[in-house]
């Protein structure tokens, strides 16, 4: 159950019903009271129709994750009862469309129940369409959503359409907030009053990549479509003209890296954007990035796996990919991202990495993030600093890979007089000229892994959430970090002593930082939405920790008190 | 065409040559296409601090090495992926393609014809020699069913393709073959190609003295006719029907296609000043757009 000015709305039904603008308006307009919003929604890979559902956590205290279930259920259709009503415990509320709709549910004891006749309501005012604009106005009278904030998104919305569908939609709006007004409430649960309009955006993790990807200087896209990435690429596309970039849509995601791999040598900021399918059929030009020293920004937006997979579904299985994925020893640089903040400010980190350190740099983020959209400080362009790469200053002969005290050789770009130079993916020496010399090919392995070595302790140092001796110590990754912050403070409240260490760096790994904090723990729980625990892995790898590993991989993220019962049981 | 590139230089073709030694056996057809190469940068002046030479993997995949230009030797069948970001990449860049028949047509086949239909600006040089010499001789996509190779014994048990149709089908805008035996139409050719505005494709047969014994220089020479004069380069269905060969087993030879079109980077940039792009565009109107 949630606390006090923290409530969880959750509205569900069939796609294309307007699950997806009902949730986007609530999160909007809580927003614009200033508050702190955090969606998360599923939807199937069906191309219309099927289950959907859109759940609103809103607090006016900072929200890290999309919370352990809803406080409010608003079902639109009876399939949207019955896939829920297993979560009706005491206590919880659901609006529900009746009578009028497809189902007459049985409100379990303890349960607050509120039929309003949405159906029927949007029938009555001329369109079946307005039904969610009912379910919203109900809503907002019952659970005190912004009545005034909701007015004015809902404004912002459909002015673009003409007043005729703005005021019938207002007038569907009244017509829900009268039909919640009749109702007697027997509940307590509100959405937190308005404060002070903070200065933020509200965005998708992948609408946030793209945007990152932007203030970081790129100017060269290639994309294939792939769910759940695509819409960084329409990001993308929409606004990189503007700033006079390129956005290619290729044939396949080889292509698109290849692509990329071209538009780098040529001198530009160049990214692709996938998931976990496309990062595999791009391994082996991640291998000649690494080889040729191309810098390359591959972003992967991960899903649940193997294979095809579940396509619309969380997970957090590519890491071992993202790693080791490709023939011969080439790892790379691996971040991950934790929230929608980190898809704007890691995107701009990761490109400013490749263009340092000359290399393949993958940023993870995942299937929850890709459309969860957030309350994100807004963005100032001016307070990003970019990196280029070193160029080459014209002086003396040129030698591609020459052997550098940073282990980073200057770069020339074609057009550079005297720079001429062969990128390749054959062993080569300080020229690029293929060399077969046993002792060539050791040395420029130590200078292509040499030069990202240090990366590991010179990265922002990880966080660690508390302080002192811990009797459990959680390590996880991605955004199952926002899971395990909550449940990291939930369980301090208990009186648990609780720490955490919330990497961003995955490879080159800060081995002694990971070692120095379990120094300072009894025991090390690691969890994460994957079947063999792959963090786990390479702990245990590379460090003298002996974790414990806690797994799920349903297709759905952790919630926090999953987390505190694991701890609890560890302890 | 790029027009950095061209009337740049006077430099005689074997300035053009780099100092990596060639390491093609001797008698091998790509001889004659590399100093065609050089010939045609030559006679066309071409600055080699403007030119990208990109290829994939395979003995004719080894071109870059042998040239003064900037020059990427990446992955079997990826030369024309990574050419194509190099070229929409800099516009201002003359990118050329040189690579081999697997490499283009199996391995790289996915990448082919987008080339073509996007109408890349960039040269793509094919040493068709209609089999697979780097790793020691197996049936390629263009290989008769007569060869008997390493992989097939008993003969190729599939039909060759025909990469002039094909280029022709996806909407290359220049499309021309000749043989490594012609140097001087391969010269021709390849200055008309790098010359054209477009996805320009030139088709070379090449002998392979070490793996093909039936795919002869004395084959090629029996094989190929000279295309007639009065042919109309710009009429698909005729460069078609010549692709197609003239019924008796014989092959064209000249250009059989030019057209002018708009090139994919001719239509980014019109995308850029549609929206009326510029370097000093003020983000802030973008990130405005996320407010509630």
């Amino acid at each position: 159950m949630s606390k006090e000015n923290d409530l969880i709305i959750r509205v569900a039904g069939e796609g294309g019903e307007g699950v997806v603008s009902t949730g986007d308006f609530i999160a909007a307009a809580s927003a614009r009271a200033g508050l702190e919003v955090y969606t998360f929604k599923t939807f199937p890979a069906e191309i219309k129709g099927g289950y959907c559902m859109y759940q609103i956590r809103v607090s006016s205290n900072r929200v890290y994750n999309q919370g352990d279930t809803f406080d409010v259920l608003c079902a639109l259709n009876g399939e949207a009862y019955e896939l829920n009503k297993h979560l009706l415990t005491p206590g919880t509320a659901i609006v529900y469309d009746y009578p009028g709709g497809d189902f007459d549910p049985v409100i379990p004891e303890g349960v607050h129940g509120y039929p309003v006749p949405m159906s029927q309501a949007a029938k009555d005012l001329g369109s079946y369409r307005s039904k969610n604009m009912v379910a919203m106005g109900a809503l907002s009278a019952l659970f005190n959503i912004n009545e005034e904030t909701l007015k004015q998104v809902l404004t912002k919305k459909f002015k673009k359409k003409g007043d005729e569908i703005l005021n019938f939609n207002l007038k569907a709006f009244d017509k829900g907030k009268e039909l919640g007004l009749a109702l007697k409430k027997s509940d307590s649960w509100r959405v937190a009053d308005a404060v002070t309009p903070k200065d933020v955006i509200v965005i998708s993790g992948n609408d946030a990549v793209g945007m990152g990807a932007l203030l970081g200087g790129l100017e060269f896209f290639s994309a294939y479509p792939i769910t759940p990435a695509t819409e960084i690429a329409k990001f993308v596309a929409t606004h990189i003209p503007k700033l006079t970039g390129t956005l290619v849509q290729a044939e396949d995601e080889i292509a698109s890296l290849a692509q990329v791999l071209g538009a780098s040598y040529a001198g530009r900021k160049a990214m692709t954007a996938t998931s976990g399918p496309g990062l595999s059929l791009m391994s082996e030009l991640l291998g000649m990035a690494f080889m040729g020293e191309i810098p390359t920004l591959v972003v992967d937006v991960q899903r649940g796996g193997p294979s095809t997979g579940l396509p619309t579904k969380h997970e957090q299985s590519d890491l071992f990919l993202a790693i080791h994925g490709t023939h011969g020893d080439a790892p790379r640089i691996v971040l991950s991202v934790e929230d929608v903040k980190d898809c704007i400010d890691m995107t701009v980190d990761a490109l400013n990495m490749a263009e340092q350190f000359q290399c393949p740099v993958i940023l993870l983020s995942d299937g929850s993030l890709a459309f969860s959209t957030q309350t994100v400080p807004a963005p100032k362009p001016e307070s990003y600093t970019i990196v280029n790469r070193k160029r080459w200053d014209g002086q003396g002969k040129y030698f591609r890979y020459a052997m550098t005290d940073d282990m980073i050789s200057p770069i020339a770009d074609p057009g550079t007089p005297g720079g001429e130079h062969i990128a390749t993916g054959l062993e080569h020496g300080a020229n690029g000229a293929p060399s077969w010399v046993p002792a060539n090919h050791e040395a420029m392995q130590r200078k292509r892994f040499g030069k990202i070595q240090g990366l590991a302790e010179s990265y922002k140092p990880v966080e660690i959430d508390g302080e002192g001796e811990a009797d459990v110590g959680i390590i996880t990754w991605g955004s199952t970090i926002g899971v395990v912050r909550e449940a990291v403070e939930r369980l301090r409240a208990e009186g648990i002593k609780v720490k955490g260490f919330y990497p961003k760096l995955m490879w080159p790994m800060p081995v002694a930082q990971y070692e120095a904090f379990a120094a300072t723990c009894k025991k090390i729980l690691v969890p994460e939405v994957n079947f063999q625990g792959q963090l786990s892995h390479f702990i245990r790898a590379e460090t003298s920790i002996r974790p414990i590993s806690y797994t799920i991989c349903g297709g759905l993220p952790f919630n926090p008190v999953m987390i505190i019962n694991k701890v609890k049981e560890v302890l | 065409m790029s027009v950095a590139a061209l009337h740049k230089k006077e430099m005689a073709p074997k300035e053009y040559k780099s100092d990596v030694s060639v390491v093609w056996c001797p008698g091998c057809g790509h001889h004659g296409i590399l100093n065609a190469i050089l010939r045609a940068v030559s006679e066309l002046g071409v600055d080699p601090t403007n030119m990208v030479s990109v290829s994939g993997i395979g003995c004719s995949s080894r071109t870059p090495y042998f040239m003064q230009s900037y020059k990427m030797h990446t992955l079997h069948g990826r030369a024309g992926a990574v050419a194509s970001g190099v070229q929409l990449a800099r516009p201002d860049q003359m990118v050329v393609v040189t690579g081999g028949d697997g490499d283009g047509f199996a391995i790289g086949g996915g990448h082919m014809p987008h080339m073509a239909r996007r109408n890349i600006n960039m040269t793509y040089i094919l040493f068709d020699n209609g089999i697979y010499g780097l790793t020691k001789g197996q049936y390629s996509p263009t290989s008769r069913r007569e060869l008997k190779a390493y992989t097939t014994p008993y003969g190729g048990p599939d039909d060759p393709m025909n990469p002039l149709l094909y280029m022709l089908t996806y909407g290359a805008t220049y499309v021309a073959q000749a043989f490594a035996g012609k140097p001087k139409v391969c010269a021709d050719l390849i200055k008309g190609a790098l010359e054209h505005k477009g996805f320009s494709y030139v088709n070379i047969y090449s002998q392979c003295v070490t793996y093909n014994n039936i795919d002869t220089i004395q084959y090629y020479r029996d094989l190929m006719r000279e295309i007639p004069a009065d042919h109309d380069t710009t009429d698909l269905g005729k460069a078609m029907d010549l692709a197609r060969g003239d019924g008796e087993g014989h092959r064209p030879m000249g250009l059989l296609y030019q057209v002018q079109q708009e090139t994919m980077d001719e239509r980014l940039a019109s995308i850029v000043k549609l929206v009326g792009g510029s370097k000093d565009y003020d983000q802030n109107k973008i990130i405005n757009q996320f407010r509630p």
